[in-house]
């Protein structure tokens, strides 16, 4: 591989130059590496370590109180909770409609405004807006546009002489409604990676089905599309992962997970568990268990990114 | 070269396409219009369904400054400028060695970047919380800044960048004698200028916007950062002043977009690496 062949050829003139020891050389990355590497052991694999050794005691986050070793007690707690199912069915529902409207969607929009060229530059730049506003400001500007009370969208029902439901307090729509905030904030992320994958697509072959007279439809359903498997499946992968973690601010700011559990998912429960219910061991097994599925999410993406690359070398 | 139109849809195609992207714009657009245009509308124009007031004013921002958002800006700004320079700083090192040295445990250590990567705040937030606590760190800057010092997708990136750089340019800093942070300062650096910019801004932007670190780690008023005060705002008096509400909104979220227009193409490409990483 070239980067090591680098490294080889650089430590070679490294050796060559002489009068810094050896020893000194040896240690010299890892004086590089110190600060990040303590703060990332300190602040993020100390911690999950502490996490998997929290789940299996039980304790209520007051440090009068000593916590009790109970084995694999929290575990079956967490599994066979109404708020794990509850969380879990949502979770799965989150993720089920964001393909469509995430996943799907972009595309066509992509390939559009990758069709008109320089001149797709300001759609470009709209779609991609949202992604920049923070979740808690999209979410307070969307409490207002949907507020029953006074909100923009009742003031204008109302002329029409319809009385606006209160949709986040409602169990049937909270759900949709921060999915559909959750899709307004993300689209334009993910029509910019589709944007990406289309300009690696060689131009040579295009032309070269247009001679064989191909009709755009053509091209578009028999060249492009296949070509953006990879983005499609890296897309879809990518989306996984973030409406997952990133609904945790909507639903923070709108609904609490609730009414009756119905807008949790599986991030939000383990915030509950621990910060609502003062149930650490439940907290911390809720959080063993996601960090598995997070960690397979991960794998695969990062399996799929390494083809990913050879495709397109 | 992006110019070529290789794909040319007939007229039909290109009309629907229009409009499809023309509704795709309205709907991102109208809700940011509405809370512009309510941020400048007086009390009394704050239930008339324009979107635009007759009579803008700037009371909202005055009433929402009177309050504390000058102190939630100040914690923002504060926290995103200390903690982006040492994310970055921080970076650059481990990337640099990553990528010029061969090492014991240097695919290990890498791998545990990559893995690093995937782990929200949420999955570490329990013994994070216990450990702020007992450091005496809760509700301070320094709760907000040193966790995050460390920045795996920087790493990621720049080592990509430095990996990519052609090998002449090392050798021949090495040539001349210069050591290896020498060549990192004069050479290394210079020529990753247009990355690092990029990843100044991602991080700045995720750090401006972030939401549950805040959360999780201050408690006070005077410690809250902007994203925290106008969510707080909403559940106090904010809830149904929406004139106010809607100006903390606009005020909270202009740095990032002015940063963005300012440097646009820069901060698409990084995020569009953020995605692939």
């Amino acid at each position: 591989m070239a980067e090591l062949a680098l490294a080889r050829q650089l430590r070679r003139s490294d050796l060559a130059r002489g009068g810094v020891s050896l020893w000194i050389r040896s240690g010299r990355p890892y004086l590089y590496l110190a600060p990040f590497i303590i703060v990332l052991g300190a602040f993020t694999f100390w911690p999950l370590l502490q996490t998997l050794l929290l789940s299996f005691q039980a304790w209520n986050l007051n440090p009068d109180v000593p916590s009790r070793f109970v084995g694999f007690d929290n575990y079956r707690g967490v599994v066979s909770s109404s708020l794990f199912g509850a969380a879990l069915a949502n979770t799965a529902l989150y993720l089920l409609a964001a393909i469509p409207l995430k996943v799907i969607l972009p595309i066509p929009v992509a390939i559009f405004i990758w069709s008109l060229g320089q001149r797709g530059e300001a759609y470009r730049v709209i779609v991609f807006l949202p992604t920049l506003i923070s979740f808690v400001a999209a979410s307070v500007a969307w409490v207002w546009l949907l507020s029953p009370l006074g909100g923009y969208l009742a003031l204008w029902l109302e002329t029409f002489g319809i009385r606006m439901a209160g949709l986040l307090t409602n169990a049937d729509t909270a759900l949709w409604t921060i999915l559909g905030i959750a899709t307004w904030k993300g689209f334009g992320f993910n029509v910019l990676l589709y944007l990406a994958g289309l300009t690696r697509i060689d131009r040579s072959l295009i032309e070269a089905m247009r001679i064989d007279g191909a009709t755009d439809a053509r091209i578009v359903r028999d060249l492009i599309v296949p070509m953006l498997g990879p983005s499609i499946v890296l897309v879809l992968i990518t989306t996984v992962i973030f409406t997952m973690q990133q609904v945790f601010t909507p639903i923070d700011v709108l609904t609490k997970g609730g009414p009756a559990n119905s807008t949790t998912n599986l991030f939000y429960m383990t915030y509950q568990y621990t910060f609502v219910g003062f149930n650490v061991g439940f907290g911390a097994a809720a959080t063993v268990i996601l960090c598995a599925l997070v960690f397979l999410v991960a794998f695969v993406k990062f399996r799929i990114a390494d083809r990913l690359v050879h495709y397109t070398d | 070269m992006e110019d070529r139109h290789v794909v040319t849809f007939g007229p039909a195609l290109r009309l629907a396409g229009h409009l499809l992207l023309g509704l795709l714009c309205i709907v991102t657009l109208l809700p940011m219009l509405l809370v512009v245009g309510t941020a400048f509308k007086p009390v009394d124009e704050i239930y008339s369904i324009s979107p635009w007031p007759v009579r803008p004013t700037l009371e909202n921002f005055a009433r929402i400054f009177e309050g504390s958002f000058a102190i939630y800006l100040w914690n923002s700004f504060g926290t995103t400028v200390l903690r982006v320079t040492g994310q970055v700083v921080i970076a650059i090192l481990a990337a640099y060695a990553f990528a010029r040295w061969e090492f014991r445990g240097r695919d290990v250590l890498f791998a545990c970047v990559l893995g690093a990567l995937m782990v929200p705040h949420t999955l570490t937030m329990i013994p994070i919380y216990l450990m702020i606590a007992e450091l005496g760190w809760f509700d301070t800057w320094t709760a907000l800044i040193v966790p995050n010092l460390a920045f795996p997708f920087g790493v990621f990136l720049l080592r990509q960048h430095m990996l990519a750089l052609p090998k002449e340019l090392l050798e021949a800093a090495a040539v001349d004698g210069a050591g290896p942070f020498k060549a990192l300062w004069s050479i290394v650096i210079p020529n990753l200028g247009p990355a690092i910019a990029g990843l100044v801004i991602v991080a700045v932007i995720e750090t401006w916007n972030e939401y549950f670190w805040p959360l999780l780690v201050t408690d006070s008023d005077r410690m809250r950062t902007i994203q925290l005060g106008i969510r707080r705002f909403l559940e106090s008096d904010g809830g149904e002043n929406y004139g106010p509400l809607m100006a903390g909104v606009t005020v909270a979220s202009l740095p990032v977009l002015i940063l963005f227009f300012i440097l646009q193409r820069r901060v698409m490409q990084t995020f569009v690496s953020s995605g692939i990483k």
